[in-house]
Parts: C-alpha cells; structure tokens; sequence
C-alpha cells in the first residue's frame, strides 16, 4: 500500500512540475502586463522603464530560468497589483475555496447517497420518479441564475438571508445551497443507476437467500460495491470545485481562489496566477490520492 | 404585487425577524458601502485609482489641493496658499494644527519626505507615472509650515497636480507599499480583512469639522444586481457602479458624469481613413439621439470632445455631428469618385464588458455605417487584448480601423488627455499634425486664460479641421444610495468619496 501511494506520489510531482513549466510559457503567451498595470496617459518611455523593471523586457529563457530558481528556493514571486508576495494571496484565498467545497461535497455525497439508494429500491415508484425529475433539473440548472434569483427572493423579497458576504451561520445557506444543487442532482443519479445494477447483481440474490436484512442488503452489501463509481464522479466534482467556485465567489462576494486566479489572468498578474495554479493542482494531486486510497478500501482487488 | 405576494410577505416578516438580527443591518451612524472590486492595494500613492481612491483620499489621506467637481476650481486642502515664484518655483502655505493619525505633526518636513516617497522609482505608484511622469521635484522647507517646490521644467499646473498628492505619515516606509495607511484624514484606517472588508473610524483630532459618520465598513461585490440589492435589503448604504437595467429606483438610484467619454479614434493614416470626406461620412451616419436613451442611459450627454464640461480646455462652442446618413453617402460618393476605396473593409474594434452594453452598442454603430455604405467589420477583442491596440507601436500591415476608447480625466486641466490621445509623440495618438502639436506644446508652458484658449483650439482643430474621432457620449454612472443618507454622487465619485460629505437624515 505505500509502495503504491509512494509511486502515486511520484507520478504527481512530475505531473506537478510539468504544469508549472506549461503554465510559465502559457501566461507569457498572452503578452505583457505592462499596459495593463500603467495608467493609460503613462508615456512610452514610462512603460519601458516599468517592463525593464520588471524583467518583462528579458529573453524568455532568462525570465524562466530565474522563475525555475526562484521557485527552487520556494519564491513565487510578487503580485506586481497587490505589491505583496504572490503566495500570501493565494494561501489566502484557498481555505475560503476549500471550506465550500469540503461542505458541498459532503452534504452532496451524504444526501445523494440516501436519496439515489431509497430511489434505487423500488426503481419506477413514486418516490423514484419524484427524486428523478428533481435531480436531473438541479443537474441542468445554471448556478448564476440560481444565485441571482436566490438573493432576489430570500434576501430582497423575503428577508430572510443575507445578500452574500461572509460572518454568520446564514451567509453560508445561499452559496452552499447554489453550489450543491448541481454535484447532488449528479450524484444522486449516479448512485441510482449503480445502485440498480447492484441490486440486480446475483450476490445480491445469495445475500438475500441467506435471509439478510432488505436494509442492509441495500445499505450495506449493495451501497459498497457501487460506491467506486459514486466516488469517481464525485472527485470529478470536488476538483471543479477546488478550482474555484467562481459563480459563486463572484456573485456572493467570498474571496475565494477561483475570483483571484480570473483576476491574475485578466490582468496578466503571472506570480499570482503561478501561485494559484500551484496550490490547486496540489490539492487536487492531494485528493487522487485520498481517492484511490477510497478504492483500494472498498475494492481488494486494486491493493495489488 | 398582488395579493399573494403581499400574503406571503407577511407570513415572511415574522420569520425573518429572528434571522436579520444576524445579518448585519446598516443602521446609526455607520454606514456600509459596496465597491464593485476590492482595490489592490491602499497605499497612499496608489490613490489616483479608483477602487483606492474611493476608501483613502480624503478620509485617511489628504491631499495638498483639491478640484471642486462643479467648477473645476483648484480649492485649498493641506496647503492653504500657493504662489509662482518663476515658472519652475512654486511657494506653498501649509495648513496649521495638523496632525497624522499616528500624532506626529504635519510641516513642511513631512511634506518633504511624503514627495520623496511619492517619487520614489522603486515603486510603482500611480500618481508618479500619471501625474509627474519626467518632472523631478525639489522641496525645501522654509519654514515650519512653508515649503518651496522646484521642477526641473516649468509646471503651470502645480496647483492642479497637487490636488492628487496625497501626504501619508512620514513613518511610513519609503520603500514598500503600506497596507495601513497613515494620514491626517477625518478617518483612521482601522483594518483590513483581506478579501472581506475595509473599515475606517473617524479620527476625533481632525482638523476640521467633525464629520456625521462614526465608521465605514467596505465590502466588495462583482455583481451590480447584488450590489443594487445589499442596498435595497438594508445590508449597505451606498453600492456604486450599478448597471443602467439595477437602477430601477428613482429614489435611490442616482446617476452622475462619471467623467468617462467614449469615442471611436478613427486610424488616420490608413486608406481609406486617411481622406477627411470618409471620416466626416463617419461622423455625420451616427444616430446620437437614437442611440440615447435605447442602448445608452437617456442622461448621457453627446460628446464633442474627450474631457467634460468643467474641464480646463473644454470647448464649449463645438457642436455635435448631426445625424445625416445622406451627407454620409456623399461624401462618400465624392470620395469614391476620386479614387478612394471607400468600400474597403474598416475593422471596428470593440471591446467585452467595456460598459454595459458596451457589445450592443458596437452592434448599432457598425449597422448604421452598413446603412451609409461602409463595410464595417467587428471585432470583440479581451481587455488586454484590447489594451494592446490602444498603444504605439501599431502594427504596420493593420488593416484600416475604429477604435472604441473610453477615457476619463478627473484632474481638472485638458493636459493630462491632450497629449498622450492626439500629440504625434503621444501614447495613444494616431495623429501626426504640425499645428496641433504646436498648439499642444504651447498650452501646455501656458497659464491662465491663454492656456484654456489654446486647448480650446487644439479641440477645435480635432474636431473640426482633422476630424481624428467619431466622439460619442460623455457617460454616466448610477450610485444607488439608502434613503437615510443623504449624499449626491458628482463628478469626483469616481475617484473619492468623501465620508465627511455624507449626511445622516
């Protein structure tokens, strides 16, 4: 089992590295930051004298020689907007990013998982039918409308919930109520189909015949083994949102990672960008493993 | 709203009573107000930015001077009288019985360092480059409260650039930008959540009157409707920047000259822009007044040149192009008729969320150049992209193009748009005129009378003999305020908004 999550490890620094390299010639692509930080009556000899400054005049390679050597050193450079270091911005942003994430998915997984099994039970039932109409319109339902229309009748018709921002218990509702819509209604049809097929599979049968109980043949027997599928489209889901809940820190107004890393590109702020591109991706390298380390939990067959 | 409505309204009420005890309600005397973005940064010598200049200028720092928005006058701030001694000295009195926040003295030598500091080419701060771009500036103090100020070149406008000078305390640090602003404000800068909010209290050893608000809490918004509703709902008093279709409450919303103009610079040396009958033709096939009201706001004003009214070197004797799609067509004709392409393709270059409906709006402008004959391409481009175009150098194969710009100029003096939009040494100029540049050279040496006269005639020659750009709208911009204030947006609230001014009903 370490050996394996040794070798995960491994595959994901080199992953790791090769993005960042990417992510270097992608951003320069884009040109430089100069005019967009000078104010527009800034004189052309102004403008040269900032991008000389900034090392933005340098050779592509020199540029990324000293980013390679900065970044050994772990300097990830300063926001050239905020004229502070790149990194405090995004460690800044991500635990706000992180916390939605980490109660969306939970509430998602726990909540799909006890609706698709009840709905898995008697496929075609009422309850089936109900849960399915339901989930696959959260599925397809645009997160921005939700979240405008949310704050216009919650909090400006009703009054009942703050507009957005961050504090209390309530500022938490609308945003996490917007986010979770889609991932549920995803995961809840996933967990209904798996469950159906489960179900069918001739264990299911034995466990029966033994004279298990129906609940926990479906809750226990049944619910592990089609909990692999659950899982892969739910890492799916939680690495979308690692990346930014950007509808809903926008809209709501919490600073999170994915606002700051639209920012940085707009405004060609590469150290920034750099650093939230790092500290997602080794997030996400973070949750694989936390992943497969699920699977190989529920499947003896991938311990190898 | 029919009876359901109010129905379910009621039954509402009651339960939300328990719930908005927890969500912050504006209330007393202190307000809450919602930018569209959190600035950057707060330093003082970022304050000619808007997003920073709408927290710190004038409530934690002051400036030395400051333009009153109505007149464009140059009134007295930390500095209370100024005098030219030759062209390059300038002699200032400075406010007595001030103090920083940190309760050191204002004088001269806190003057003296806060130049320094403000000059400094370590760091990248915006009053430098915008304002004293190529000036050295040399302080002496002669006096506790009397100062001296001399410029390697002559500078008729100190006064005027003095109003975006703002003096932090001299403890802060010369070489890094500070997070904690220290000045001599009406209002101390009490912190800074990053990402949440901004909050400043009112400094009770101002100098001046003491102001009505006891604190202000910034927030941060992206979105206008969220914005317009923080306000609606109670949560803030002042949301700025609400988009035109948000402004639904004649009570509360407020539009004002955002001091921003749009035109189209029209790219001169390039065939078929380069015969004046083609750009006249462009000028007189736009529909202003259609245009107003529809995809812009009914209070935008049609635009004859790229500083407002009030403006130094605004000239008010240039009228509109009128809408005459026929003369369109013949001077098109005529020109046509002597060998110029005037079908050639033009590209438009628009650019996305400039202003709202900033897309329909290049949408409506390439149709009515297809109604006078023109093939006008589109082409949306991103900011950066964007920003590419505006500045020199230009591409040399460039095919023929419209560009749509938006310029702002809250200093109070035509020089600061002037020179880098339309000189041929100029930034952003397509221009390359002998007698504008000279026009130009020599407005800005003058003082007075003189040098209102000569930019008027530098806008005159632009507008009338060159004809460089289809100007458009000067533009407005909607603040949607809580009726228990009572404050009025003017043309400065783009780039400040005074605390003190506030009231509380």
């Amino acid at each position: 089992m370490s050996g394996y999550i040794l070798r995960r490890g491994g595959q994901s620094l080199v992953a790791l590295m090769a993005l960042l390299v990417l992510v270097f010639f992608l951003s320069r692509l884009t040109g430089n930051p100069t005019d967009l930080y000078m104010p527009m009556d800034a004189s052309l000899d102004q403008r040269e004298a900032f991008a000389t400054k900034h090392g933005f005049n340098d050779p592509l390679y020199v540029q990324f020689g000293t980013y390679l050597v900065n970044i050994a050193k772990f300097d990830f450079g300063d926001s050239i907007f905020q004229g502070r270091p790149a990194m405090q911005a995004a460690l800044e942003a991500f635990p706000v990013t992180l916390r939605l994430a980490l109660i969306t998915m939970v509430l998602a997984l726990g909540l799909s998982v006890l609706i698709g099994s009840l709905a898995a039970y008697r496929p075609g039932g009422l309850f089936d039918r109900v849960a399915s109409l339901l989930t696959i319109s959260s599925a397809s339902t645009p997160d921005f409308w939700l979240a405008i229309v949310g704050i216009l009748i919650f909090s400006v018709t009703l009054g009942w919930l703050p507009t957005s921002g961050t504090g209390t218990f309530w500022h938490w509702l609308l945003p996490i109520g917007v986010l979770l819509v889609r991932p549920l209604g995803l995961l809840t049809q996933v967990v209904r189909m798996s469950m159906i097929s489960a179900l069918a599979a001739p264990y299911v049968k034995t466990a029966r015949a033994k004279g298990a109980p129906k609940r926990r043949v479906v809750f226990v027997h049944a619910l592990r083994n089609s909990m692999l599928s659950v899982i892969t489209v739910a890492g799916d889901q939680a690495a979308a949102l690692i990346n930014g809940a950007v509808v809903v820190e926008t809209v709501f107004g919490w600073p999170g990672i994915g606002n700051l890393m639209i920012a940085a590109i707009k405004q060609r702020d590469f150290a920034v960008l750099q650093a939230c591109i790092l500290v997602t991706a080794v997030a996400i390298f973070l949750m694989n493993i936390l992943i497969d380390f699920a699977y190989s939990r529920l499947d003896p067959r991938i311990r190898g | 709203m029919g009876k359901s409505d109010s129905l379910l309204l009621k039954a509402a009420a009651f339960a939300a009573l328990s719930v908005m005890s927890s969500s912050a309600l504006a209330a007393g005397s202190d307000v809450t107000i919602v930018l569209d973005m959190q600035p950057d940064q707060v330093d003082a010598c970022q304050a000619s930015k808007s997003q920073v200049g709408k927290v710190i200028k004038q409530n934690v720092t002051e400036t030395l001077t400051e333009i009153d928005p109505a007149t464009g006058k140059v009134l007295p701030r930390l500095a209370t009288e100024w005098s030219q001694v030759d062209p390059k000295t300038w002699r200032l009195k400075l406010r007595e019985n001030v103090k920083f926040h940190d309760g050191t003295p204002f004088n001269g030598e806190a003057l003296k360092v806060a130049f320094a500091r403000l000059l400094n080419e370590k760091l990248d701060c915006e009053i430098r480059v915008k304002y004293f771009g190529g000036l050295t500036v040399d302080v002496s103090v002669l006096g506790e409260h009397e100062v001296e100020i001399k410029t390697n070149t002559p500078v008729p406008i100190l006064p005027t650039l003095l109003s975006t000078v703002t003096v932090p305390a001299p403890s802060t640090p010369h070489d890094d930008y500070s997070r904690q602003p220290v000045g001599t404000g009406p209002y101390t800068f009490d912190s800074w959540q990053a990402g949440k909010n901004i909050v400043l209290k009112r400094f009770d050893e101002y100098w001046g009157d003491k102001p009505a608000v006891t604190s202000a809490t910034y927030v941060w918004r992206q979105e206008s409707t969220v914005r317009a509703a923080m306000v609606a709902s109670g949560e803030a008093d002042i949301a700025f920047n609400i988009a035109v279709q948000d402004a639904t409450d004649p009570k509360t919303d407020f539009s004002y000259l955002n001091a921003e103009t749009t035109r189209l610079r029209i790219d001169v040396p390039i065939v078929p822009l380069d015969d004046i009958r083609v750009r006249q033709a462009l000028n007189y096939a736009i529909d202003r007044d259609g245009l107003k009201g529809t995809i812009f706001s009914d209070d935008v004003i049609p635009a004859t040149q790229l500083v407002v009214p009030g403006t130094n070197g605004h000239n008010p004797d240039l009228k509109p192009y009128a809408y005459d799609p026929e003369k369109a067509k013949e001077l098109l004709k005529q020109a046509e008729a002597e060998g110029v392409p005037v079908r050639k393709e033009i590209v438009l270059v628009g650019r996305h969320n400039f202003f709202p409906n900033s897309e329909e709006a290049v949408q409506a402008l390439q149709a009515m150049y297809s109604a006078a004959g023109l093939n006008v391409k589109l082409q949306m481009t991103e900011s950066s992209e964007w920003y590419d175009s505006l500045f020199k150098p230009f591409a040399e194969n460039r095919a023929p193009n419209l560009f749509l710009d938006q310029h702002d100029n809250t200093s109070g003096d035509a020089s600061l748009t002037i020179y880098a939009k339309y000189h041929s040494k100029g930034g952003q100029s397509v221009l390359n005129d002998k007698e504008l540049d000279d026009l130009i050279d020599r407005a800005n040496v003058a003082t007075g009378e003189e040098r209102t006269e000569l930019f008027q005639q530098a806008f005159k020659r632009i507008h009338e003999d060159l004809v460089g750009d289809v100007a458009l709208f000067h533009m407005v911009g909607f603040t949607r305020v809580n009726g228990r204030l009572e404050f009025k947006p003017t043309l400065a609230t783009n780039g400040e908004l005074q605390l003190a001014q506030v009231k509380i009903r």
